[in-house]
């Protein structure tokens, strides 16, 4: 962990592409909801990994020292085990709120094609499950999978993230004065490179925008 | 009491060591299916009573009312109970594939209601067709790495298994020095473990 903090502040200025997805991957594992899909960062994060992967074939072929080979190949599994938990930590969170995010067009838009397939697949699986298990059996009137009764004006019954949860998060840069709140009450001065513990739904924005990070 | 039931059902999951599950409690469920259905009968048999002496239902505030209020209440918080506690397994079961793999073992299978096993398998579809479409396997490296090489030993019979470009064979006790990303599939399936001296 603490090579990780060192590279950080070494690395402010020159930002590679690992480094961005280790802040993907951190943002996405402290966000309570899914964050939106960084594509382009994925697929370039994918050909500098496969292009480590040559390299180190080569080295192999060429009989480059023993040393040097295994160096590259904890750099490519660090890169390779970012990757995939990140796309790991994203499908456990897909399976978490899976039909909150299906029936919302915002939330869905957020996903990967291949995400999207997936959460449309789980949510239908589970609709199964819950329909063939409990809901088939129960009166009609008392049948939905998203609603309590016929009675209920709208979705009562669907697994939602919290966000109103607090979260640590490290300033960028100057945000200057930022409210908090809807009326105004509470404004904090967000200063660059400082540490704050706030409600992650008040700094949403700054989280989506790249002004803030999570911790 | 009206819900008791559906909340041991709950109390149940509470008791259970997180991601851990006991054997589904189809005695209390069909109970507790039972219930609803009979809170849905006495709910339109009072409803019906109402209809018959000609009383408006929306407005009528009479003892009808709050009996048919109470069976409508008791059978809502039954379905919660029941889902809650169907979702709550159905969340346990799919960490165990990232967990166990594809395969749940028996002592697992035992526990589980049909539609949980049913469940388990489309589930894991889903996530094995994404990791295809992906092309890239999600199942390994489950914990950060730290050497790219691991001590393990092997503790059944695998045979000869080529790697990369030598083949080994893997005798049950004996120790290996392996890349770690050869080894973790042998050790998810339990057929290794790291030996650490």
């Amino acid at each position: 962990m603490s090579s990780w903090d060192d590279e950080d502040t070494a690395s402010a200025a020159a930002t590679t592409d690992v480094e961005l997805l280790k802040r993907a991957w951190r943002n996405e594992k402290a966000a309570p909801e899914i964050l939106r899909f960084d594509s382009p960062l994925v697929s370039r994060a994918r050909e500098q990994i496969q292009l480590l992967e040559e390299t180190l074939e080569d080295f192999t072929d060429n009989g480059v020292d023993d040393l040097v080979v295994s160096l590259y190949q904890m750099d490519l599994d660090r890169a390779l085990f970012l990757l995939r938990s990140y796309l790991r930590l994203r499908l456990q969170k897909i399976e978490k709120y899976m039909i909150h995010i299906s029936k919302s067009d915002d939330l869905m838009s957020r996903l990967s094609l291949q995400e999207q397939r997936f959460a449309k697949s789980c949510t239908e699986i589970m609709e199964k499950h819950l329909e063939q298990s409990v809901l088939s059996k129960l009166p009609y009137g008392y049948d939905s999978v998203t609603r309590q009764s016929l009675s209920s004006t709208e979705d009562d019954m669907v697994p939602e993230p919290q966000l109103d949860t607090f979260v640590f998060c490290k300033t960028k840069s100057d945000v200057g004065a930022f409210q908090l709140d809807d009326i105004g009450e509470e404004i904090v001065d967000l200063v660059a490179d400082d540490l704050y513990v706030l409600r992650y739904k008040s700094i949403k924005g700054l989280v989506e925008n790249g002004r803030i990070d999570l911790i | 009491m009206y819900g008791r039931r559906a909340s041991q059902l709950l109390k149940e999951l509470d008791s259970c060591e997180p991601g851990q599950l006991v054997v589904f409690n189809s005695d209390v469920f069909d109970q507790v299916v039972r219930e609803c259905n009979e809170h849905n009968a006495q709910f339109q048999s009072l409803i019906r009573k109402m209809v018959d002496q000609n009383l408006d239902i929306e407005t009528t505030r009479n003892e009808d009312h709050y009996g048919a209020a109470i069976h409508h209440l008791s059978l809502l918080r039954n379905k919660r109970c029941l889902i809650a506690y169907m979702y709550n397994r159905a969340e346990t079961i799919q960490s165990f594939r990232w967990k166990l793999g594809p395969v749940l073992p028996h002592e697992i299978q035992e526990k589980l209601h049909f539609s949980e096993k049913e469940y388990f398998k489309n589930h894991s579809a889903a996530i094995k067709s994404y990791i295809s479409e992906m092309d890239i396997d999600l199942t390994v490296d489950m914990v950060p790495p730290k050497d790219p090489y691991i001590q393990v030993r092997v503790l059944e019979d695998i045979g000869e298994v080529s790697l990369g470009d030598h083949s080994i064979s893997l005798t049950k006790n004996s120790l290996h020095f392996l890349r770690r990303t050869d080894a973790e599939q042998f050790i998810s399936q339990g057929l290794m473990e790291e030996f650490l001296e």
